[in-house]
């Protein structure tokens, strides 16, 4: 499996197969309300939790049922300190999250990843990371923003998941975001749907909160609150991050083309493998033609810089 | 009354054949992969030894490219999914470019699915892949005459003069075996694999998705864009089961059978119904490992029931 020829260069690859991914049967360590309808599930998975950054995802299925039969799409929320476990955050709201809200720690899950492009680093640091979601959409960001800052690394890969390995851990060459600041412009439903305030701001991120009635922070939009942060933030190198319903991404997308800032979206659209092989999670991306094409978010995103986005 | 082999020998696992043949095609085992649910096989390249497998058949390729169904373009419902993707592919060429130098070097047979609008496209698909130098040309051609998600796909499945001449003019045309894929959205399986048989196919694959359809009542709108879309996954196992069973009955062609499988005993469930090989769909989806698991598996529960080889138990129902 070594000599095939290299192709992934050509264009009608995609840039982000799962060569990364493992398919484990992993034991549930903790599944904890966070928020309403909101969990945090920790799920033991060495060969996943030491290798996941920032951005990329994992494919979470209920073990050994045909009903739901397909995984579903979770971000990495954390990775636990001693690197054996993975933490995502979900909404219980369809089928499979709704049974997963009730299963107990020991209990299995299947994972695969991890999955997709993560979060870009760059050349130089960036003065000012600012980062916007709505309601579950917040997910990605708290591992985001701690990487930002210094505070964690992610993807140690080498001599973390199996004892016998003598290689020292080595750091991947992936180029990391890093920022003098991180804000993180929040949007919610209400105050009982807020998850993981407490979180975010023990990692030293500036948190600022928006909700549709006003029962917590800022009573309206967080485009609002963007548009604030990046008024402040005028003269400073700046990089907007965002996840959360299309309509909002799409307005951020708008704002941060008027202010020539760059702007990356982590897109979640329907999928059913998460691995490219089914063809569902295509988004329209502009091609260097200028004409759009459907392109997998699995793998070719699910980060896309946003003005490549045809919404 | 069905009822078992008396006393089955025990038979080592080891000792177990499990080379197949499908008319001119051999393969080394009967555990393939479906088309439209493996991709081009380099998504999967770090989940499976892909050159164990027995076959992979990538993605339909068509005439031209297609950029396929607008979203969403799969919905699961209970025990399956819905899809509707709609043929997404960047057409024979960039597949001939992009793709089959990969698929040439994975270490396994190929079978490069096709599709095409009329007769004449499935014949000119055939004949491109017929033209490709030995080192890369796949080990048979399947005929995808049975796409539900694109306006010409089903006739050719649904018709049976049309799918005989079809599979008559593809095998003409090529000298790569030819397997024709049917659908079960028909009211005579055997009339349509009496037809292929008759065009000429080397084999038939049986069973493409089920046509069905989801809808949200209380926005009164199909969950997916294309309104309908094929059913597959667990939920179509026993038509998939039926349909090679009936086939089987009217043909002498080798059947793959496909359709629900997911593990080592939907497997041996089909060889038994009358298929001399199975595919592995939307499985692929949902547990990505799980053709090396019923590879794995194979010979064991070949074994279990006194059998040295896969072609022993091959339609060897007692009914």
């Amino acid at each position: 499996m070594t000599d095939r020829p290299a192709l992934d260069a050509t264009p009608l690859h995609a840039k982000h197969y799962a060569d990364g991914a493992a398919f484990v049967s992993a034991p549930i360590v903790e599944n904890v309300r966070l928020a309403r309808d909101t969990y945090r599930l920790r799920f033991e998975a060495p060969a996943i939790a030491a290798t996941i950054t920032p951005g990329q995802f994992v494919m979470v299925r209920l073990a050994g049922i045909d009903d739901p039969l397909l995984g579903r799409a979770f971000a990495l929320y954390d990775v636990s300190d001693d690197r054996a476990a993975v933490d995502v955050v979900y909404l219980a709201h369809g089928k499979l999250t709704t049974a997963l809200a009730s299963r107990q720690p020991g209990d299995r899950v299947e994972v695969w990843g991890p999955l997709g492009n993560g979060f870009d680093g760059d050349e130089r640091e960036i003065d000012a990371l600012l980062l916007v979601a709505g309601g579950i959409g917040y997910t990605p960001f708290l591992a985001c923003g701690a990487e930002a800052l210094g505070l964690k690394e992610y993807g140690l890969v080498g001599g973390v998941s199996d004892a016998d390995d003598a290689s020292p851990p080595q750091k991947t060459t992936r180029p990391r975001l890093a920022a003098k600041s991180v804000t993180f412009c929040y949007g919610v439903r209400t105050l009982d749907y807020l998850a993981g305030a407490d979180a975010f701001r023990a990692a030293g991120i500036d948190l600022r909160i928006a909700s549709n009635d006003g029962s917590v922070g800022h009573h309206g939009l967080v485009t609002d609150l963007l548009t604030q942060a990046l008024e402040e933030s005028s003269d400073r190198r700046r990089r907007v991050l965002c996840c959360g319903p299309e309509p909002m991404m799409e307005a951020v997308a708008e704002i941060c083309l008027a202010e020539q800032v760059r702007c990356d979206v982590s897109l979640e659209t329907p999928m059913a493998c998460g691995l490219g092989i089914c063809f569902s999670c295509v988004a329209k991306v502009k091609q260097p033609d200028g004409e759009w094409d459907y392109k997998r978010t699995c793998v070719d995103g699910p980060i896309f810089d946003a003005s490549q986005i045809e919404w | 009354m069905p009822h078992g082999p008396e006393a089955p020998s025990p038979t080592a696992p080891t000792d177990v054949d499990l080379s197949v043949t499908l008319g001119r095609l051999q393969l080394p085992n009967p555990v393939l992969v479906a088309s439209g649910t493996f991709g081009y096989a380099r998504e999967l390249a770090s989940l499976v030894d892909l050159s164990r497998l027995g076959g992979i058949l990538p993605k339909t390729v068509t005439a031209t490219p297609r950029q396929g169904n607008a979203p969403w373009r799969t919905v699961e419902t209970t025990g399956g999914m819905l899809n509707a993707i709609g043929l997404d592919n960047d057409g024979v060429d960039a597949f001939i470019e992009c793709h089959v130098p990969y698929l040439a070097s994975v270490g396994c047979p190929i079978i490069a699915s096709v599709a095409g609008k009329t007769r004449e496209e499935f014949v000119e698909l055939v004949r491109r892949f017929d033209a490709v130098d030995a080192a890369h040309r796949p080990a048979a051609i399947e005929l995808n005459v049975s796409c539900p998600n694109v306006s010409g796909g089903v006739d050719f499945g649904s018709d049976p003069a049309l799918c005989e001449a079809v599979v008559r003019d593809c095998v003409a045309a090529s000298d790569l075996p030819i397997i024709a894929k049917l659908t079960p959205n028909v009211t005579s399986i055997a009339t349509m694999a009496k037809a292929a048989e008759a065009g000429g196919a080397d084999a038939l694959s049986l069973i493409n998705t089920v046509l069905g359809m989801a809808i949200d009542w209380r926005k009164r709108r199909p969950l997916l864009a294309n309104v309908v879309g094929g059913l597959s996954g667990p939920a179509i196992k026993p038509i998939a089961l039926r349909c090679v069973w009936q086939a089987s009955q009217a043909v002498r062609a080798p059947i793959i059978g496909v359709g629900g499988i997911a593990n080592i005993n939907d497997a041996m469930e089909f060889l038994v119904a009358g298929a001399s090989a199975v595919q592995l769909g939307t499985v692929n989806f949902y547990h990505p490992t799980a053709s090396m698991e019923v590879l794995d598996a194979l010979p064991a529960a070949l074994a279990e029931i006194g059998a040295t080889s896969v072609s022993a138990i091959v339609g060897s129902l007692n009914h």
